[in-house]
Order: structure tokens, then C-alpha cells, then sequence
């Protein structure tokens, strides 16, 4: 009730030769105004449409074509000649044992040339400044490179395709991975956690370990979960390392079959048998991928 | 300018109350090329509130920082002159920061919860210098909970994170961090400008118990805190001691002009 009487007294005092207008009706910059937000806006949403699109014709494709070679056998038989019921098992164990060893021998490097560039070499120190632009570089350097580079390395020198020598390219490939996102979490760790341990008398590593890298755990554990899936689905650094395997075998010293060569091999194919294991492969890869993705959501969002 | 240091009469007044903790002579500190403290010289009685205070940049964290050599983790900052703490010039290279740390603890700005539990909180610096058992460790751990006046809060949820106390809680854990080592001296660097009105009087009233067995250095920017706490008052200007008294001398009748306009608001 008192609202529009207000309102009236308002009105009166500014004068009666004050030409009015309804304050509240939209004027004609604010109307347009309106309209170009409403189109920043849809055009914001199409554009996250078109990419959310992509991964669902990706996923519905992958899974309207490989779910049907998703079977026992599949999985459990290793690849062989067309049309004698061959399966991707040595490819799917070949990738495990290649992307386990790789993240074995990164990870520990990775976490802690992390620490240090994070904890020892901070402002003007011209080593650690280095290491980071390397790693940086590395970062963006072209997977097949990475598989050239350890061809000769690895490969050349003994005279045969191995195993190990594909983990070791994918280690390669994780290590700056690691390296960076442990550090960029370090830093995240405020200065206060690093004094607050030394005013208690802890040594400089305690501090380190158990203040700085524990609370940093989750992001660290992160960066690992994702270096793990950037491996598994790597194939260039494998091509011209451990080759892939049509027979099953555990012998890292031996070339390994592993499921994104698979897919390579079996995509381009002229038999029906085998075009379908590629296409059951890549779905294997893929939803391998997602699950990791997927797990390092849930863990550091508690 | 009064003398800094504590006058024989002051020394007799409290018979052993007033022996002193810490004596500063001739300190100068250096931030790289940055001269930050001037020729500090001045006493900490032993189980005495001293307030440092002063405008922002006057050194007084500084003065705080020197006193368990935190910035020794800092290339560049050094320091030069004495601080005498139970017989020995702790600048001398030949301290034993750990030990030192041990001995005088520091409570920060920020409240500064470890990321582990309540409980682990309280024994991660205990276990950096003593071997105790379970039993000996849980009376530590509730000992120190009940002094900063916690342990009722929490005596249900030691193994809890730490991180989800209040502002205050973590405060006080952190107090009760420091005091658990047994420490002889207590620096607190602004430990109430991170919380409320009713966590600092709480925080306040702890201090005035605590200096019953410690020695306390407390930096503040809040004039009412230093004249509620301190028992002495030292007053910091441009990286200088200006004035150092009792606190009902320095907020009543201060002997230098710098020191009145300062605590009437004038500057600062």
C-alpha cells in the first residue's frame, strides 16, 4: 500500500514540466541489450552442444558396432588368422603389462623431479628452469617422435622390437605429464603449511612428505590417473617399439601385441572377422579411458 | 628514549617472575639488499606477554621471525648481532634448528591445519622429538586440547580432519600444536586477525594462562589486544624500536611523540 504512494510524491516533486516515462518499461538499448545476450548465450550453449555431439556419435558408434564382438572369446582368445575365431586377449594384456610397467618406471621419476622443481628450485634457479621448459617441450612433442627416439635407443642397438622398449616410449610420453601437475599441485600448497612444519622443528623432507604432498594428494594422484589414460591410448610410440604380436606372449623382451596397434592393424582390413575386432578394440580403449577419467573425477572431487 | 633493556628494579620487582627469555642486542636483519631491522636491541621477560606492535612494514614480524630463524628457509635473508636464548647467540650458525624450533614455537597468521587428524595434528611435532608411548601420546594430546580450551569441542572426533574445525578451532589446534613440543618461548604472529570477535577473546584468554609457563612474543595490529594482553608493549616504527614499556605506560603516557600519535590513530 505505501509502495505507490512513494511513488506518487516522487513523481510530483521532480515537476510537472519533467516529461515522464514509465521507469520501468524497457527502453531501446536495453532491449538490445537483452537480445544480444540472449544470442551469446544460445551461441554458447550450440557450441557446447557440437562438442558433447562428438563424443556421443563417437561412443554411440563405437558401441552400435563394437558391443557385438564384445563376447567371452574376444576377450579371452589371443588375435589370430581370419576366420579362425581369434580374439584381442593378448592385445588386451600386452597393453595392461606395457602401460603398467610405463607408469611404474614414470611415476616415481615424475613425482619427484615434481618435488623438486616445486620445493628446491623455485625463483632463479637456472637448472630447475630448465627442466620445466624440457618438460614443457616434451609435452607437446609428437608421440611418433617419442617412438622413433626410443627405436633407436632400444630397438636398433639389440636388433629385435620389444615390450619393454614400447613401455619405456610410453613412460617418455607420461613422465612431463606427471612431472608438471605434481609441481603445479605443489605450488598450490600454501606457504604458511611449509613454515608451520618448519616452526615445529620437522626436518625440510618431513615437510615435504607428509605436510606438502599429502595435502597435494589428490591433485598429484590426478595427474597420474591421467597419465595412465593418455598411455592407454597411444599408438604411434609403440609402432616402431614393441611392434605388436599376433601370439600371446608375456615376454616383455619380445615384441608385444597391444590393443591400439590391434586396431591399427585390424581397422584397415579386408576380412569382416577382423575389421569387427578392431572396432570391439577401440571400444575396449575407449571406455578403458573414460573409466580413468571417470575415477579421477570421483576421487578429487571427495 | 628508555632503555629497552629491563631496568634492575624491574628485574627485582617480581623476584624470578622477570628473568630474561630472549635478549636482542644490536640485531640487524636484511631482506637481500632490503636493510628491514635497525640495531633492535631489547629483553623478553621470561612469562611475560610482550606485544610488538607498529604500521605495517615496521619490522615487527620480522623482529618475530628472527627469533626461531624461519627465515633461514629463505636464501638472501640473514641477520646480524646476538639473540641470546638459555646462554647461547642463536644466530650462530651453529644452532640446531630443530632443537631451536623445539624450544620456541611459532603460531602464524593463517590458521594452518596439517592435512591428517585432529589427534595427528597434536602428535606430528611430538613425535619429531620425543619417543612416547600410545598412553604418554593421548595424555599429551587431551592435555594440550584442554589448555587451549578445545578438548571438549573435539574429544569426540580426534580422528577427524582437522581442516573441518572452524577458524578459531584450528587456531587454537594450532596453539596446541606448538605448546605440545614443550617449547619455553611462544611466538605469535597476528594469531587473531584470521577470526571472529568471540574466537579472539577466547584465543586472549588462553594467552593470559599460557604465560604462567611461557614466554610470549605477539605481534598484533589490534591496539585493544595488545593493551588487554601484553604485559610490555613495544612499539616499531621504519624498522626501529621507537619505545618499549609496560603496556599501561605505553597507552597512557608514552615518552615518545612517534608512539602517541600512533596508538591515538594519527598515523599508521
Amino acid at each position: 500500500m505505501r509502495a505507490p504512494m512513494k511513488q506518487a510524491v516522487a513523481v510530483h516533486e521532480l515537476g510537472s514540466n519533467v516529461a515522464q516515462r514509465d521507469r520501468w518499461s524497457l527502453g531501446r538499448k536495453a532491449l538490445r541489450r537483452r537480445i544480444v545476450d540472449y544470442l551469446a548465450t544460445g551461441a554458447s550453449i550450440a557450441a557446447a552442444g557440437v562438442l558433447l555431439l562428438v563424443l556421443a556419435s563417437i561412443l554411440w558408434s563405437l558401441l552400435s558396432r563394437g558391443l557385438a564382438g564384445v563376447s567371452w572369446a574376444t576377450l579371452t582368445r589371443p588375435m589370430g588368422p581370419p576366420g579362425s575365431g581369434g580374439g584381442l586377449a593378448n592385445a588386451i594384456i600386452g597393453s595392461i603389462l606395457q602401460t603398467g610397467l610405463a607408469l611404474l618406471m614414470a611415476a616415481p621419476v615424475g613425482l619427484m623431479c615434481g618435488i623438486y622443481l616445486s620445493e628446491y628450485g623455485r625463483k632463479g634457479n637456472y637448472f630447475a628452469s630448465t627442466v620445466r621448459f624440457v618438460a614443457d617441450v616434451l609435452m607437446s612433442a609428437p608421440s611418433i617422435l617419442i617412438g622413433l627416439f626410443i627405436y633407436q635407443l632400444l630397438v636398433a642397438p639389440f636388433g629385435h622390437f620389444s615390450g619393454f622398449s614400447g613401455a619405456v616410449a610410453l613412460a617418455v610420453l607420461a613422465l612431463p605429464v606427471i612431472v608438471r601437475t605434481t609441481e603445479d599441485m605443489l605450488r598450490l600448497v600454501p606457504t604458511a603449511m611449509r613454515e608451520s612444519g618448519a616452526a615445529l622443528g620437522a626436518a625440510r623432507w618431513r615437510v615435504t612428505l607428509f605436510l606438502c604432498l599429502r595435502s597435494a594428494r589428490k591433485g598429484v594422484m590426478t595427474g597420474v590417473l591421467l597419465a595412465l589414460a593418455r598411455m592407454g591410448g597411444e599408438t604411434a610410440p609403440l609402432l616402431f617399439t614393441s611392434l605388436g604380436n599376433q601370439i600371446m606372449s608375456l615376454n616383455m623382451n619380445k615384441p608385444m601385441a597391444s590393443l591400439p596397434i590391434a586396431i591399427y592393424q585390424y581397422a584397415g582390413a579386408s576380412y569382416d572377422d577382423w575389421v569387427q575386432l578392431a572396432w570391439t578394440g577401440a571400444l575396449l580403449v575407449t571406455f578403458g579411458v573414460l573409466l580413468i577419467n571417470i575415477t579421477v573425477r570421483l576421487a578429487s572431487r571427495r | 628514549m628508555t632503555s629497552p633493556l629491563l631496568s634492575s628494579s624491574e628485574l627485582r620487582s617480581g623476584e624470578s617472575m622477570h628473568d630474561v627469555a630472549l635478549a636482542v642486542r644490536d640485531l640487524n636483519f636484511y631482506y637481500g639488499d632490503h636493510h628491514a631491522l635497525h640495531d633492535i636491541t631489547l629483553d623478553f621477560p621470561a612469562r611475560c606477554v610482550t606485544a610488538m606492535i607498529g604500521p605495517s612494514g615496521c619490522g615487527k614480524s620480522t623482529l618475530l621471525r628472527v627469533f626461531n630463524k624461519i627465515y633461514d628457509l629463505y636464501p638472501g635473508q640473514r641477520a646480524t648481532g646476538e639473540v641470546m636464548f638459555d646462554g647461547r647467540n642463536i644466530l650462530e650458525s651453529s644452532t640446531n634448528l630443530d632443537m631451536l624450533r623445539s624450544r620456541i614455537g611459532m603460531v602464524f597468521q593463517k590458521p594452518t591445519p596439517f592435512p591428517m587428524s585432529i589427534y595427528d595434528n597434536i602428535a606430528f611435532g611430538v613425535k619429531l622429538h620425543e619417543k612416547l608411548s600410545r598412553t604418554e601420546m593421548d595424555e599429551r594430546v587431551q592435555d594440550v586440547l584442554t589448555r587451549v580450551a578445545l578438548w571438549n569441542e573435539v574429544r569426540d572426533r580426534l580422528s577427524a580432519p582437522a581442516a573441518g574445525l572452524s577458524g578459531g578451532q584450528q587456531q587454537r589446534l594450532c596453539i596446541a600444536r606448538s605448546i605440545a613440543t614443550r617449547p619455553e618461548v611462544l611466538l605469535l604472529d597476528e594469531p587473531t586477525s584470521a577470526l571472529d570477535p568471540i574466537s579472539t577473546a577466547r584465543i586472549e584468554e588462553l594467552l593470559d594462562e599460557l604465560k604462567e609457563e611461557f614466554t610470549i612474543a605477539i605481534v598484533t595490529h589490534n591496539m585493544q589486544q595488545a593493551a588487554r594482553c601484553a604485559d610490555r608493549v613495544a612499539f616499531f616504527y621504519l624498522g626501529g624500536l621507537v619505545e618499549v614499556d609496560t603496556a599501561d605506560r605505553i597507552f597512557t603516557n608514552p615518552r615518545q611523540k612517534q608512539t602517541q600519535d600512533y596508538i591515538t590513530g594519527r598515523f599508521g
